[in-house]
């Protein structure tokens, strides 16, 4: 079955709410090609059907899959690079000097997609701290199985290790197995990789010392947004850091952080005793 | 020490591996795939479905020489070949596309292609300038991986095939 | 901004100047190495050259060395586009002096996000 136009206005008008981006009249095949993995991951044998069954009981996190599909190609390994430029000039020596030389650090990279956050964070860290791998662990969670299964793995395509990963750092972190990179054994075992849906109550894990929560909360409503900020906060240490998408703030959504200032990115902490 | 000639260099060239023990169908397809939708249009997919290339096709290859030696070819259709020239190009395109814009065009993809499946076999080898024309012959069909696509509907063989014939035995 | 777009093939360089243009570079081609030296020697220096890897005459290796053996050229960004894509390959044009390396086959997408990285992108873009 093909694409309704019903189906299809629908996914072209979330689109543009979420990310500006005109799908033209024409592109109903590409809407049928990106989104038939996201239908077939859920059970449903036909894009239609799908966008019919997110129509009628919404579903952030199929929102933001669906819009993802549609908008990029591939994740960029330093998206927005400013967070990580923060965390290695600023909050790792931060931490390192808080905390003792055995104590392990841990960061939680929410909403991996398909793993170039936390593996960018695993090399960044690796070519900056002495004894990262054994000093740091990277817990990174995506509501997809595929995903985690795909940050598991650490294999890339070659578009995806085009796009932002700078050469030095691909040949030094990876070597080339068949088609497509695989990302160093050290680093693979640096990440642990989970299922965890967010606007859901959130498996035990942490305290986190920082905690990467980017380009979420825009789909969520703002009751969802308070519920999901106050539970990533009961996951993170009271000195930890947190970033958002460039495009998001906790200022209006949620009273117990405390915005500061990283370079030219910013980060939000727990206010004491809120 | 002498070695006597004991056949060992034509045993040498005889182990060379076989094109089937280094890659398979799926990666020359994803390959393809990666190329197709990089450099034609992020749209463009190659269904892996046989068709019929016309009698009077046209091809664009690279050599690769190294542990395995042979071709990458890709053949389609002269029509296909002009339509992927104007696909690749976009809004650059000249209004009349000459013979050398197909050439220049089919040849590049044939050198990403050819690359990067260069790139997936053992090492260290080396890349030809790509080629135009007719295809070279398979030399040896057991040193063969061949997948055949559609493209907009049109049939397009890709074939990474040995340079090497079964060698004769020398007495 | 100035680049120079260094590839044998007319359709790549075609492909390649219409992605700096659009990012405001001023772009000039050249079929091989060679060319690509004789356009440097006119003194018409670009802060950016995209060079691939295979052609006649003199290849984008070769190329490289001969920009960083020339230290009135020091300040051009060297970012090799190539299908030439194996491990060893990458390491040998970062050791012959390239900053950055594209695989060909890449999207507009992976020359922004590099030109990001080496903070070639003309102002009004990056904002």
């Amino acid at each position: 079955m093909t694409l309704t136009t019903t189906s299809f206005d629908w996914v072209r008008a979330l689109v543009h709410k979420e990310s500006a981006i005109v799908l033209q009249p024409g592109k109903e095949y590409l809407v049928e090609a990106r989104l038939l993995p996201i239908a077939r991951e859920r059970g449903i044998p036909d894009v239609s059907q799908f966008v019919d069954s997110v129509r009628n009981r919404p579903d952030a996190d199929c929102n933001r899959r669906i819009v993802e599909a549609l908008t990029t190609n591939e994740t960029s390994w330093f998206r927005d690079g400013d967070p990580f430029t923060a965390l290695t000039s600023t909050v790792m020596p931060a931490l390192l000097a808080a905390r003792g030389p055995n104590e392990r650090l841990q960061i939680w990279s929410a909403a991996s997609s398909s793993g170039q956050e936390p593996y960018t964070i695993a090399m960044l860290l690796e070519d900056s701290i002495p004894n990262a791998t054994s000093r740091v662990s990277i817990t990174a969670t995506d509501l997809s199985r595929e995903m985690v299964t795909r940050t598991k793995a650490g294999r890339f395509s070659q578009l995806e290790v085009n796009r932002g990963l700078p050469a030095p750092m691909l040949v030094r972190h990876f070597t080339r197995v068949g088609n497509e990179w695989e990302v160093a054994a050290p680093l693979r075992r640096m990440v642990t990789a989970t299922e965890c849906n967010l606007a859901a109550p959130l498996p035990r894990m942490g305290p986190f010392d920082v905690v990467y929560l980017r380009n979420v909360l825009i789909y969520f409503d703002l009751p969802t947004k308070q519920a999901i900020l106050r539970r990533v906060r009961d996951l993170m240490r009271p000195d930890g850091w947190l970033f958002l998408g460039a495009a998001e703030t906790t200022l209006g959504v949620d009273d117990s952080w405390e915005r500061v200032v990283v370079g030219r990115s910013s980060a939000y902490r727990p206010l004491k005793g809120a | 020490m002498t070695t006597i000639d004991s056949g060992e260099r034509r045993r040498a060239v005889d182990a060379r591996p076989l094109i089937t023990e280094l890659i398979d169908a799926p990666t020359v397809e994803s390959i393809a795939g990666e190329a197709w939708i990089a450099l034609v249009g992020e749209d463009e997919v190659l269904i892996p479905i046989p068709g019929d290339l016309p009698v009077d096709p046209l091809s664009a290859w690279v050599d690769v020489v190294g542990p395995w030696t042979g071709s990458v070819v890709l053949t389609t259709g002269r029509r296909t070949a002009a339509e992927l020239t104007r696909a690749l190009l976009g809004p650059a395109a000249p209004a009349e596309l000459e013979d050398e814009d197909v050439a220049d065009a089919f040849g590049e993809i044939a050198n990403v292609v050819g690359g990067n499946v260069k790139a997936a076999l053992p090492g260290p080898s080396g890349l030809s300038l790509p080629d135009v024309g007719d295809a070279p012959a398979v030399r040896n069909p057991a040193d063969l991986c061949r997948i055949d696509v559609l493209w907009r509907g049109q049939p397009v063989a890709i074939s990474v095939q040995g340079a090497l014939p079964a060698l004769p035995l020398t007495h | 901004m100035r680049a120079l777009v260094i590839d044998d093939s007319r359709a790549m360089r075609r492909i390649v100047t219409a992605i700096l243009e659009g990012l405001g570079y001023e772009v000039r081609g050249a079929g091989h190495g060679r060319e690509g030296l004789d356009v440097l020697d006119e003194g018409w220096i670009p802060e950016l050259v995209c060079v691939d890897w295979n052609m006649p005459v003199m290849d984008g290796l070769q190329f490289v060395s001969a920009v960083r053996s020339n230290p009135s050229w020091r300040s051009i960004t060297l970012m090799m586009v190539t299908s030439e894509s194996e491990h060893t390959q990458i390491v040998r044009a970062l050791a012959a002096g390239a900053h950055e390396y594209v695989i060909k086959p890449f999207t507009a997408d992976a020359i922004r996000d590099k030109l990001a990285l080496l903070g070639l992108l003309p102002q009004e873009v990056a904002l």
